[in-house]
C-alpha cells in the first residue's frame, strides 16, 4: 500500500492536470489530459508496468466526449492502473501509443472501427469485424441499430415469393 | 432391416446410400455448436442416424448451421455450401437463423438464413435439445424419401436471386458464379 501511495505522490507531482484515484483495493485510477498521455504511460512503463492489457472507449454522449480507457498492468504487483483521458466527440483524434505497447494496434483498430476515433500515427487503420459498412460507427450512442437492420437486412427480398410471382 | 425397404433398396440404391449416411460439415457458427459435442460421442451417438461430422466440405451432404450468423460467417457457409457435392442438404439449428432471435436488432448479424441459402428443415429452440436433431435427421429421411429435399435443386434454378441477395448484402462478392447468371433471361 506504501507504494502505491509513492506512486501517486511521483504521477501527481510530474504531470500537471493529473488526479489519481484508488476507488477500490489495488485500483487506481489516473484521470489526465490528452498530451500527457504518453509521457505517463512510458513513466509507467518504466515502474515495471509493462503489460497493456486493454483499450476500452466509452462514448459519453451528453457531454460531447470520448473516454479512452488504458489498462496497464505488472506481473509483479497486484495493482491494476486504468489511465482514463478525454477527448472531444468532434473529429475526434488522438496520438498513438504503439510505440510503446506494440501490442496497442490491434486495439486502437477496432476502437477506430467501432468508434471512429481517429489515431495518429497507426498504421493499420482498417476494417476488422464488420462487412461492407454504410453508416456511422455502430457503437456510438447516436446509432440506431433497429433504424440500420430495417434499412439493410429488412430490405432484402425473400427469394421464394419472388419466384412466385414471376 | 424390415422386408419394405428391399424393394426401395434394389430400386434406388444411391439414394438410400446417402440417406443413411449423411456425413456432416463440421461447421460451427454461433452457439449452438456446444450441442453437437455430446451429440456426435458416445452419450447420444450420432453415428446410430449415420451422421459423422468431415472434416472438408467435399466429402460432407448434410450442413446444420448452428446458431447465430454473423455476416463475416455468412460469406464462409456460402463459400461452404457451394463446394459441397449434391444432393445436399441444410438444416438451420437454434431460433437465430430462423428470424434472428434474440439478435432481430443486431447490426451485424443475419436475420434470415433462407435468402442467402436454401434451408431444407428447420429446428426450433434456444438451445434445442440433442434429441431435436434425431427428430430432424429422421423428417430428413422422410422428405428424402418423398423427394421434398429439394434445396440444392431450388439453389440451382433460383441462384440469380440468391446471388443478388448475397451481392447486396456484402457489396459484392470476390468469388465468381457457381452457375450461370444470365441477366437478359429474366427482362
Amino acid at each position: 500500500m506504501r507504494m502505491n501511495k509513492e506512486l501517486k505522490r511521483k504521477i501527481e507531482e510530474i504531470y500537471k492536470d493529473t488526479r489519481v484515484e484508488f476507488p477500490e483495493r489495488n485500483r487506481m485510477v489516473v484521470k489526465t489530459k490528452k498530451e500527457n498521455l504518453l509521457p505517463i504511460l512510458e513513466f509507467l512503463k518504466s515502474e515495471e508496468f509493462r503489460q497493456l492489457k486493454a483499450i476500452s472507449c466509452v462514448d459519453w454522449i451528453e457531454e460531447g466526449e470520448f473516454e479512452l480507457i488504458y489498462q496497464v498492468a505488472s506481473l509483479n504487483s497486484p495493482l491494476h492502473i486504468m489511465v482514463k483521458v478525454r477527448i472531444g466527440r468532434e473529429n475526434a483524434q488522438i496520438e498513438t501509443i504503439i510505440k510503446i505497447f506494440e501490442n496497442a494496434q490491434v486495439y486502437e483498430r477496432e476502437i477506430h472501427e467501432l468508434f471512429g476515433v481517429k489515431f495518429k500515427g497507426n498504421p493499420n487503420l482498417s476494417p476488422l469485424f464488420l462487412e461492407n459498412w454504410q453508416s456511422i460507427p455502430p457503437f456510438r450512442k447516436d446509432f440506431d441499430t433497429r433504424e440500420y437492420v430495417k434499412e439493410v437486412f429488412d430490405k432484402i427480398p425473400r427469394v421464394e415469393s419472388e419466384n412466385e410471382k414471376s | 432391416m424390415d422386408r419394405k425397404s428391399i424393394i426401395k433398396w434394389i430400386k434406388e440404391p444411391g439414394k438410400m446410400g446417402h440417406k443413411y449416411s449423411l456425413w456432416a460439415v463440421y461447421f460451427c457458427t454461433g452457439c449452438g455448436i456446444i450441442e453437437i459435442p455430446p451429440v456426435i460421442t458416445s452419450r447420444w451417438d450420432a453415428e446410430r442416424f449415420g451422421v459423422i461430422p468431415v472434416a472438408t466440405p467435399r466429402q460432407a451432404n448434410l450442413f446444420m448451421i448452428t446458431g447465430y450468423v454473423s455476416l463475416k460467417t455468412l460469406k464462409a457457409i456460402i463459400r461452404t455450401y457451394e463446394q459441397m457435392p449434391e444432393p445436399k442438404y441444410t438444416v438451420a439449428f437454434g431460433s437465430c437463423p430462423i428470424n434472428g432471435g434474440m439478435y432481430w436488432d443486431s447490426y451485424n448479424t443475419i436475420k434470415h438464413i433462407d435468402k442467402y441459402i436454401p434451408i431444407d428443415g428447420w429446428i426450433a429452440g434456444c438451445m434445442p435439445r440433442p434429441e431435436a436433431i434425431f427428430i430432424a435427421v429422421t423428417k430428413l429421411w422422410m422428405m428424402i424419401d418423398k423427394g421434398a429435399a429439394t434445396g440444392y435443386i431450388r439453389y440451382r434454378k433460383n441462384y440469380k436471386f440468391y446471388r443478388r441477395n448475397q451481392e447486396k448484402l456484402f457489396g459484392g462478392l470476390l468469388w465468381p458464379p457457381l452457375y450461370p447468371v444470365d441477366e437478359n433471361e429474366n427482362e
